[in-house]
């Protein structure tokens, strides 16, 4: 049974554009959704701050729609890259383009709704404090654009696949490294977005009630952020393992199997660990504006929680090295 | 539809000649390929509980020492204790995983 290779191609083109898409551009929506609703809650408080409140509510959801813009990015790629090689296309673009679109369509889905907390969190603010109008959407874009730093790990990821991955053929082991590399990076950038998307918004709720603590505010909610994103990096860790370092990865399916496996153990083992340290890190921005001398010892008790809330991560790293290295 | 007749379908769908295709996978191989990423799917989705349960702990922790600082050292003992309680899941999970990796595969 033959397949004429240009249906090939378009399979791999349909169902990677429809991972990226599908996946990346839910987030983004949902991140948005809930700025422009915090945004009518505040305008129907104070109606007469609707100009200040318009704007940060569309400049929230701008800087918020990017994760999305860098979906569409990819998803346009993944449909239009030429192929180098059309007479020996196979299974491998096939994977590549597969991998690809996972990797930037998870990635993307945690940043768009981590970006939407502090838009929320904003309009909310200046509903009570319509005065402080620059000083919270200056915060609120430090705190959204810190939250996008695993979105743009994947999208490198996924053009680091569409540009240097497009192999002839069909092998088990770039199969597995393509799909296993964009699971990795992909769904591991999904919980460290939204979490530290939570952390923003928890120190933008902080600013809005007490804007004279904004300085330690700011410094807790980086460091915060900060520790949420350890399982974007195990993720982008394992993919630039398997993409780099995996020459000698066994051609079969128990080669497939390993670096797929690895891909999710790291991928969606780091969901949990990063969507915790943002819980941890919102309260604790929230607290530290709320009693900005207690600082040091908010800070402290956030950072040990968000340690031990980060163990399940190393233990999901742990198993991805052992599948890549041990067995 | 038998797992060969499955395979040589998948394999002609990615270009492959089926005769060589079908030879080169064995029964062993399935069931190694199998255990990877079923040691994977354990380990990835059996971290997701546990890291939010924790993070939730720690955050109402940090609540709780911003209203009443006095009782720090109490409320992160008990925050610990709350946290390794929950932690044991996520053990569960590294432990069947490395089980399928080193003992049943």
């Amino acid at each position: 049974m033959e397949i004429d290779p240009h249906h090939i191609e378009l399979i791999g083109r349909l169902a990677g554009a429809g991972f990226a898409l599908g996946l990346g551009g839910v987030g983004a929506a949902i991140g948005m959704g809930m700025a422009a609703g915090s945004a009518d809650e505040g305008i129907m408080r104070q109606p007469q701050a609707q100009s200040s409140m318009l704007r940060t509510m569309l400049i929230g959801q701008a800087v918020g729609g990017s994760p999305s813009i860098f979906a569409l990015v990819v998803g346009l790629l993944i449909l239009f890259v030429p192929a180098m090689d059309l007479a020996h296309v196979g299974g491998n673009f096939i994977a590549m383009l597969v991998g690809a679109g996972l990797a930037v369509g998870f990635g993307c889905f945690g940043s768009g709704v981590g970006c939407g907390f502090p838009a929320a969190a904003a309009c909310e603010g200046l509903a009570r404090n319509p005065s402080r109008s620059s000083r919270v959407t200056s915060v609120m874009v430090i705190g959204q654009a810190v939250a996008q730093s695993p979105a743009i790990f994947a999208t490198v990821i996924a053009l680091i696949l569409l540009f240097f991955y497009q192999h002839p053929g069909t092998d088990w082991a770039m199969m597995g490294i393509c799909v296993g590399a964009g699971i990795a990076i992909g769904a591991g950038a999904l919980g460290p977005g939204w979490g530290s998307g939570m952390t923003a918004g928890g120190a933008m709720s902080g600013i809005g009630h007490w804007p004279r603590s904004h300085g330690v505010t700011l410094r807790t909610m980086l460091v915060g952020q900060g520790v949420c994103e350890t399982p974007a990096i195990f993720g982008m860790l394992v993919a630039f393992i398997m993409l780099f370092a995996m020459q000698n990865l066994q051609n079969d399916i128990v080669g497939f199997a390993k670096a797929v496996g690895a891909g999710i153990a790291v991928g969606f083992g780091g969901i949990g660990p990063g969507i915790g340290s943002g819980i941890a890190g919102k309260s604790g921005a929230e607290a530290t504006a709320t009693r900005p001398r207690l600082d040091a010892l908010v800070l402290r008790t956030m950072l040990i929680g968000q340690a031990v809330s980060q163990s399940t991560a190393i233990y999901a790293l742990i198993i991805a090295l052992v599948l890549l290295y041990v067995i | 539809m038998d797992l060969t007749t499955l395979m040589t379908i998948v394999e002609a769908g990615v270009g492959q000649t089926a005769d060589t295709a079908a030879s080169a996978i064995t029964g062993v191989d399935l069931r190694t390929a199998g255990a990877m990423i079923g040691a994977g799917i354990c380990m990835g989705f059996g971290a997701i509980g546990p890291g939010i349960g924790e993070g939730y702990a720690a955050g109402r922790a940090c609540e709780a020492i911003g209203r009443s600082p006095e009782n720090a050292g109490l409320l992160t003992r008990t925050m610990l204790i709350g946290q390794a309680v929950s932690e044991s899941t996520g053990i569960y999970s590294l432990v069947v995983a490395l089980l399928i990796l080193f003992v049943m595969r």
